[in-house]
């Protein structure tokens, strides 16, 4: 579905519709009317959206800004107070869940990125046997998280593990317990997600070299690039739009990081691995504090726009400033 | 040119859809809060839903027989039964959302004997009180009964209860010319011998994952040391005391002299139970329905399966300390068919239902009668190891116990894979205990 959206854009601007408003330049009163028309058959189910979406978060706004008591019968919710942030704020649990989470993000995103590029231009390459090929890929990113993780919980039991079988003539003949330290138990989780995710991100960069203008790269081989310089000076900087996307998109995924933590680590050893995600859930649905977990998904959803925006900035700088160059 | 703009605000779009995602998570519904307490009045008649998860031996389910049991006595009532989630974390969160969103698709749910002080706390249990004579209580440990309370409501009445137990493999014992171990010195001792002896691969196993079961193991070894979490108030940490150092000390060097696997630090009730059945390991720290399950045709080591009290530290006198496990039944505050759920939990809790509880269940019978008699005590050699048992309770009594013993399972976990020393772990669960009972900080 995203890499539809990776896909789209450019069809769009093809697209009958757009060329004729251009045309016209302004708009008539029967095409004022039919978008009247068509807004209104839209409504109902914009009205869904709004009410699954911006709900929610209002909600959740308000939540994190108020007293919130549990009952029976609902939440009740009184005052305006920012104590639950500054609880949140506070909490060493709160800052080591930021800052596992953002490294996790970081380090995942990055080996995504890069592994899925190289992944595209293999696939690129690929003639017949391509769809084959990307159907395979994709079976990771297919299977749901909490399947996949379970799965790879049973290569990295401590006991019966795959790898344990593997590894632990190499250690003496101890067993290897991938998911007992923090530092393995992170990058056992890290894998996993690379595993599963790196397909998704492929698809889009494929997406992205497909739809390459091949003339110019033509021409660069006319000039006498060679295959590398072609690559590094005129591949990647057209597909960086469509790499931008996987990052945003991948960003935002791994930020949320939830099921896999929660299946193969339950946040350990000891807080290791415990994630925002997990963290929220923990302080609402095990503490029943809904006021500081309401702050807790807030500051993440906080964090994450932020760092989006960040990433857009940066990233439309330096296109603009190649584009200019 | 065009390509960027629509990438643009196809990336605004990805932003702006992931900022609800991240945010619905935390939304579930509001409502008013009223305090009103429903009547039981009416004809016990009808369909009632009961949410329940798995309990007693793998192979059989024991729900359905007490259901079957329960209609062929009331014929008027007819009783429903919903899977619930195993995990009780899992299975609390949901009935959180549920509850607290107005759901009354299910009348009477089980619950963990941890709960009543936040179930209480929050609402999302029926008082019991009005709707059980004052003699019915009577039917239970006073003890018990004060378990189920919080400021005076009855929050619950028991269903189950469970005590912890040592299994150990007779045969192993016997080749090794060993004693049943009574000290956790010596179990430690022997298990070594026997992994020596490469009579068996691993020595001991327990729950030592960062969940609740780990609470509930930390909190034997460390009555056996003498301490204890809370103070008898449950309104202060005494958590970072010489006593839970031995008693972390000792669970780290389980690990660290290979006794028990590495893997320990993940290993659940099923995880630990299956490297026993399995006959891999010679010790197993396991609730009551192991022994059941343990010497079914299932198992490798049927027939060859001890059970006894568990040990304790050299020079404490014995038995070691059990923790008080099981399951409770709570009412639905939305619950449409009081007087059907008042006739079922009074069943359930009666005579009858507690010695099937007893008998094919392998679990504790909660009332008395039920426990005494002979064809009861006959069916599981570990009822009578349980009339033994000296009890340890989880500090449950505050309502912040969820968050009390997160902070002891988290931290006693990074203790024992050794991400950090007893010493350090102590202090910061020590720490993030009083944050809990202070109610000011996560």
């Amino acid at each position: 579905m995203s890499a539809d959206q990776a896909i789209h854009p450019p069809d769009l601007d093809n697209s009958p519709k757009k060329r004729g408003r251009s045309r016209s330049g302004t708009r008539s009163g029967l095409e004022r009317s039919s978008a009247r028309l068509g807004w209104a058959f839209a409504s109902p189910a914009l009205l869904l959206v709004a009410a699954v979406t911006i709900f929610p978060i209002v909600f959740s706004l308000i939540m994190s800004f108020s007293n919130v008591n549990v009952t029976g019968d609902g939440f009740s919710l009184s005052g305006f107070t920012g104590h639950n942030f500054s609880i949140v704020f506070t909490s060493d649990l709160w800052q080591h869940a930021i800052v596992f989470t953002t490294l996790y993000t970081i380090v995942t995103v990055i080996v995504e990125i890069i592994l899925g590029t190289a992944i595209a231009l293999v696939l690129e390459r690929l003639t017949a046997s391509r769809g084959w090929m990307m159907a395979l890929l994709l079976l990771p990113w297919a299977i749901i998280t909490v399947i996949s993780a379970q799965l790879w919980s049973y290569v990295y039991n401590g006991v019966y593990g795959v790898l344990n079988v593997v590894l632990s003539p190499l250690n003496g003949g101890h067993d290897i317990n991938v998911l007992g330290g923090s530092f393995s138990a992170t990058a056992a989780m890290a894998v996993a997600d690379i595993w599963k995710t790196t397909p998704f991100v492929a698809i889009i960069a494929l997406a992205g070299l497909v739809m390459l203008p091949g003339d110019i790269v033509e021409a660069a081989r006319i000039d006498g690039a060679n295959a590398w310089t072609i690559f590094w000076r005129v591949r990647l900087p057209l597909l960086r739009p469509t790499l931008s996307i996987a990052v945003l998109f991948r960003i935002l995924q791994a930020f949320g990081l939830f099921d896999l933590p929660y299946v193969l680590t339950g946040g350990g050893p000891g807080d290791s691995t415990e994630s925002l995600a997990l963290l929220g859930w923990k302080v609402m649905f095990n503490d029943l504090k809904f006021g500081p977990g309401a702050a807790v998904a807030a500051s993440t959803a906080g964090i994450v726009l932020i760092a989006c925006l960040v990433f857009l900035k940066v990233f439309r700088s330096q296109v603009g400033s190649e584009e200019t160059a | 040119m065009h390509i960027r703009t629509a990438v643009r605000s196809n990336k605004a779009m990805a932003v702006i859809g992931a900022a609800a995602l991240m945010l619905a998570a935390s939304a579930c519904s509001s409502g008013s809060s009223s305090d009103k307490t429903p009547s039981a009045s009416g004809p016990a008649k009808g369909t009632i839903v009961w949410y329940a998860n798995q309990f007693g031996p793998t192979n059989t389910d024991v729900r359905k027989t007490l259901i079957a049991a329960f209609e062929k006595a009331n014929p008027a009532i007819k009783v429903k039964l919903q899977a619930a989630p195993s995990d009780s974390d899992t299975f609390r969160s949901t009935l959180t959302t549920q509850i607290s969103g107005g759901n009354s698709s299910f009348d009477v749910y089980d619950g963990d004997v941890v709960w009543p002080a936040q179930f209480g706390k929050a609402g999302l249990a029926l008082p019991l009180n009005k709707y059980f004579p004052a003699s019915y209580w009577k039917t239970f440990s006073p003890g018990l009964v004060s378990s189920l309370t919080y400021q005076g409501k009855i929050m619950a009445a028991p269903l189950f209860t469970d005590n912890a137990f040592l299994f150990y493999r007779k045969d192993l014992l016997a080749k090794a010319h060993l004693p049943v171990p009574t000290t956790w010195e010596q179990l430690q001792s022997e298990a070594k011998t026997l992994q020596q002896k490469k009579l068996v691969k691993y020595g001991f196993a327990a729950q030592f994952d960062s969940y609740e079961g780990l609470t509930a193991d930390f909190t034997e070894f460390e009555a056996d040391a003498g301490g204890a979490t809370l103070n008898s108030g449950a309104t202060k940490s005494t958590i970072d005391s010489p006593a839970a150092l031995k008693a972390l000390t000792f669970m780290r060097g389980l690990v660290s002299s290979g006794v028990a696997p590495s893997a320990i630090t993940t290993f659940q009730e099923q995880q630990s139970e299956s490297l026993f059945t399995s006959g891999q390991v010679a010790f197993l720290r396991n609730w009551t329905y192991a022994y059941a399950d343990s010497d079914s045709s299932a198992s490798k080591v049927q027939g060859k399966v001890g059970i006894a009290n568990l040990p304790t530290f050299d020079g404490k006198s014995g038995p070691g300390y059990s923790t008080t496990g099981g399951w409770n039944m709570y009412v639905n505050p939305h619950s449409k068919h009081l007087a059907a759920d008042v006739a079922f939990v009074k069943w359930m809790t009666g005579t009858a239902a507690q010695k099937i509880m007893g008998i094919q269940g392998g679990e504790l019978p909660v009332n008395a009668a039920a426990l005494a008699s002979p064809d009861v005590q006959k069916a599981n050699p570990a009822y009578p190891v349980a009339a033994k048992n000296k009890l340890a309770a989880r500090p449950s009594d505050a309502a912040e116990y969820a968050q009390v013993s997160n902070s002891i399972y988290s931290n006693v976990n990074a203790a024992v894979s050794g991400s950090s020393s007893p010493k350090d772990a102590l202090g910061k669960a020590d720490k993030a205990i009083t944050t809990a009972l202070g109610s000011n900080g996560l």
